[in-house]
């Protein structure tokens, strides 16, 4: 082998590195830097009563924020749970109550950003959220399992006021689609809070 | 950056090998190229993606609905999928079943004969309990249960009474079975005190008019009751009514009676048919097909044919349909049915069209409103027909037509916020939208049924409503009370989509709307079924119907009040008449501006059998209908058990069950109630009927680990540079 053809391979490769690098970087940068705007447009709007969007041409909203004290996690959640809602913000799931409303709200989120931090709640841990007029609720986590992925009780009303996150599990597997979740439920705490 | 690399190359020559000093040399050279390319790119696709709109967006202005579902809270719906999980492989201790159907076809009425064969494998002794759909205008009037060479022949009793019945025979250890009807198209078959490797076969009858539409008539067999989406809150307390996968909920009270479990994903597929069909068309057949099913068609003579499934029986997963033609110039006028019992009798009357003149070519301008089912249960072969129906659809509009689009599934989305003008530029943008149609969610189908007839209608447009849909709902009555009250100057044409669509829905919720139903049940029909569509919604080309009947006779007609008909459509009437049977019967319309009459002559009536069932399924039909009117339930209930015990047919008040009287079963030994597993219908998914949490994973880690393998590769190449 010529050795301008083998400087031409390691540049080629080091290239190739970059490139996937700069994937991971972009998935990284967008969840950040998505719901830094999105955190921006939720308090414009309940400054000024109406929805915004975080951006000009953007297909989903904010609906609700998930605060974790002990975790020191604070995200704003999207209406809709589709893929690309999810690399902006974990989605509230179409069909289940809004967080915050009566019945079991549903909400995922990505394992490796968004939701990574759904391995250290545990039993006892408190959620805050707040909805989308302002008002707070908190949520006291009461159980969390894994489920098939085809395992539609998790979306199903238990009869309280709950709120389920999910996310895709196991935590480390490098690669995407899985066949199992990680389920986190929360049940709403009754004492009244006025702000967060 | 290639100037750095040479020098750095050269530097090393002139000093001597060192693998460290290569790694480090490597590394600074590989992190300084490999970051200023990674921030190159990751700032332009991120600049890229904050800048200009990705491309998905902006191909389609104002995609989402302007008012968003947060701001209308009556989109906002708390139903799910509500699945009440049975683990796939549990189903070995039910019986296996085999159905058999037996039709025998004279002009547009068929008799069915369906046995079914409940067989026990197991050791234990079961009851079966088996789901299963007819045609929503069958009427079950016979049960017989076949035990051996004994026979017992079933009785009809109001509901509550017939499964006191049951449950008695049942629980003494006697074989009895019990046929009850939870939706004009949904059956449930219960048989008790199954053997271990006993075989009992049920069989019953029913009476159907067959459909004549567009110069075919067609006789269809669902086959299997597709998962339907049941909208509500589950009600916890109590047992549930039935052993469906679905919970009764507050809007779907008797959900677990119609939802039967599906075998898991990777199971076999288990109830096969078989179906055998006499045919006396009544007129000289130019063609008999089958739709979906490969057949064996002998004929007899001009008239009479006979059919059976040419390879074998098929598995219960999507509907069987057989139509056939007359040759042309062989149509007859119509045809008339006369029944005569105790001093009563009971006619059918049907005439074919075309009626009079073509309706006038004045084509007045439209406001189409397309309302598209994408939930996952039109996941796989489905949402394939319904965006081809739909591209075809949006080519026929006019440039002075106005147009939306609404889609549904868990949520309402409306294309534009209210309807707007045919231009090349609108329609563009809902043929984009269209062709990004993605099934997925729940089955919500108020929000959009109220959004589609809701929305102001403009004047002087023909309002119409084009519903796609597999009708794959259990709250059908919650509908059928909404189109009655909104249809307004809307007219509502149903088009059926997929293998085994909801029959009682496609065609009720027509009727209701004062429009006509159509089926699409594979790719290959979209344009024959969609171009004969698009004739019905110019005009109804024969309104004000009215039928006179002689003077002296008693007619209690069925329907009352004649609907408009649409091209292609007959006139079908019931009646149950007392007198002498003598003179004309005089029907007259409107076509096209001119008015249009038709007689016939009572005397020339043939003999035909079962006239008097079916005059009482469609007189039930009216009285079920007057519910969503109004009516008291009780009132209309009693007058529902009067006809059908009289006429001995299976109603929403009245069952028919057949009991032994010997007990067969010890009584030591117990029994446990087996559900009998349904198939998926053809083209559909597990994923797509029953839901899948969604997917929340990145690649991120993958590319990182990619990174770093790729840099490792190039450093060993680098490295090899050296040893050689």
């Amino acid at each position: 082998m010529k050795a301008g053809m083998r400087t031409m391979l390691v540049l080629g490769l080091i290239c190739v590195s970059a490139w996937q690098a700069g994937e991971a970087a972009y998935i990284y940068t967008k969840a950040w830097l998505a719901q830094r705007l999105i955190a921006s447009a939720w308090d414009q709007a309940r400054s000024t009563g109406t929805a915004v969007k975080p951006w000009p041409w953007a297909d989903t909203y904010p609906v609700a924020r998930i605060e974790a004290p002990r975790q020191g996690e604070a995200l704003m959640v999207l209406s809709g749970a589709s893929g690309r809602t999810l690399a902006f913000g974990p989605g509230h799931v179409a069909g289940t109550p809004l967080p915050g409303e009566h019945g079991n709200s549903v909400v995922s989120g990505h394992r490796d950003t968004h939701f990574s931090f759904l391995r250290e709640l545990h039993k006892g841990d408190a959620l805050l959220v707040q909805g989308a007029n302002g008002s707070v609720a908190r949520y006291v986590v009461s159980a969390s399992e894994v489920v098939h992925r085809k395992d539609m009780r998790v979306l199903l009303d238990a009869g309280d006021d709950r709120l389920t996150l999910v996310t895709c599990f196991p935590f480390d597997s490098p690669v995407p689609g899985g066949a199992l979740r990680y389920v986190v439920v929360a049940t709403r705490d009754r004492i009244p809070l006025t702000r967060i | 950056m290639k100037m750095f690399w040479n020098r750095s190359l050269i530097v090393s020559e002139a000093q001597g090998y060192s693998i460290a000093r290569d790694l480090v040399r490597f590394v600074v050279t590989a992190v300084l190229a490999g970051t200023g390319f990674a921030i190159l790119l990751a700032v332009t696709i991120l600049g890229l993606a904050l800048v200009a709109p990705p491309a998905e967006a902006s191909s389609g202005p104002a995609v989402r609905n302007e008012g968003a579902p947060s701001d209308r809270p009556g989109d906002q719906t708390s139903g799910s999928f509500l699945m009440r999980v049975r683990p796939g492989g549990e189903y070995v201790r039910s019986p296996v079943l085999s159905t058999d159907v037996k039709f025998k076809v004279s002009g547009t009425v068929a008799r069915a004969v369906v046995s079914q064969q409940f067989r026990n494998d197991s050791q234990d002794w079961v009851e079966g309990i088996y789901v299963f759909p007819l045609p929503e205008n069958a009427a079950v009037d016979r049960l017989q249960m076949h035990v051996g060479d004994r026979l017992i022949e079933g009785q009809i009793r109001e509901r509550a009474q017939a499964r006191a019945e049951y449950e008695a025979a049942r629980e003494r250890g006697s074989l009895a079975s019990l046929i009850e009807q939870e939706r004009p198209n949904i059956f449930t078959s219960s048989v008790a005190n199954l053997g271990p490797g006993q075989t009992l076969t049920v069989e019953i009858e029913y009476q159907q008019t067959l459909h004549y539409l567009d110069g075919m008539v067609s006789l269809r067999f669902p086959t299997v009751v597709a998962p339907r989406y049941i909208p509500g809150t589950p009600q916890s307390e109590g047992k549930p009514s039935g052993h469906g996968w679905a919970p009764d909920t507050d809007k779907v009270k008797d959900a677990s009676r119609i939802t039967p479990p599906v075998l898991a994903e990777n199971e076999p597929m288990r109830n096969p048919v078989t179906i055998h069909v006499e045919l006396d068309a009544g007129f000289p057949v130019n063609e008999v097909k089958s739709r979906y099913h490969p057949v064996k068609v002998q004929k007899r003579d001009d008239n009479r044919y006979e059919v059976s499934l040419a390879v074998g029986p098929f598995p219960a997963d999507r509907d069987f349909e057989l139509v056939w033609n007359p040759l042309p110039g062989a149509q007859p006028r119509g045809a008339m049915f006369l029944e005569s019992a105790a001093g009563e009798s009971h006619l059918l009357l049907t005439l074919f069209p075309p009626f009079g003149v073509k309706a006038d070519d004045k084509r007045l301008p439209r406001e189409v409103i397309y309302v598209i089912d994408t939930s996952g249960s039109m996941e796989g072969t489905s949402i394939t027909q319904e965006r081809a129906a739909l591209r075809l659809a949006l080519g026929q509009l006019a440039p002075e037509d106005r147009f939306n689009v609404i889609q549904f599934n868990s949520a309402t989305e409306l294309l534009f916020p209210s309807s707007r003008e045919a231009s090349v530029k609108n329609v563009v943008t809902a043929r984009r939208y269209v062709d990004k149609l993605r099934a997925t969610g729940g089955t919500e189908m108020v929000p959009a049924m109220q959004a589609a007839l809701e929305s102001p209608a403009k004047e002087g447009y023909l309002r119409q409503v084009i519903f796609m849909t597999d009708g794959s709902v259990g709250n059908e009555d919650q509908l059928f009370k909404l189109i009655q009250r909104k249809l307004g100057r809307s007219r509502l044409f149903t088009v059926g989509i997929g293998s085994a669509p909801n029959g009682h829905f496609m065609t009720k919720a027509a009727q209701l709307g004062r429009g006509s139903f159509t089926y699409i049940g594979d790719v290959d029909e979209v344009g024959e079924k969609m171009a004969a569509l698009f004739g019905k919604l110019e005009h109804p080309v024969l309104s004000d119907i009215v039928v006179d009947w002689p003077a002296d006779l008693n007619a209690q007609s069925s329907p009352e009040k004649m609907p408009d008909l649409y091209l292609g459509e007959p006139i079908v009437l019931s009646a149950l008449v007392q007198g002498p049977l003598k003179g004309k019967v005089v029907v007259q319309g409107q076509a096209g501006g001119e008015s249009w009459t038709a007689e016939f002559d009572l005397s020339t009536a043939h003999d035909g059998k079962g006239m008097g069932v079916i005059w009482a399924r469609r007189r039930v039909e009216a009285l079920m209908d007057s519910i969503h009117e109004g009516a008291d339930r009780e009132e209309v209930r009693q007058k529902v058990v009067e006809i059908a015990l009289k006429h001995h047919i299976v109603t929403r008040y009245t069952s028919l069950v057949a009991v032994d009287v010997t007990p067969v079963r010890p009584e030591a030994e117990g029994y446990d109630a087996e559900p009998v597993p349904t198939n998926l219908p053809d083209g559909g998914s597990h994923a797509g009927y029953f839901g899948s949490l969604p997917k929340t994973a990145t690649p991120a880690e993958l590319h990182l680990i990619l990174a770093i393998l790729a840099a490792a590769l190039g450093f060993m190449v680098y490295l090899a540079r050296r040893v050689s």
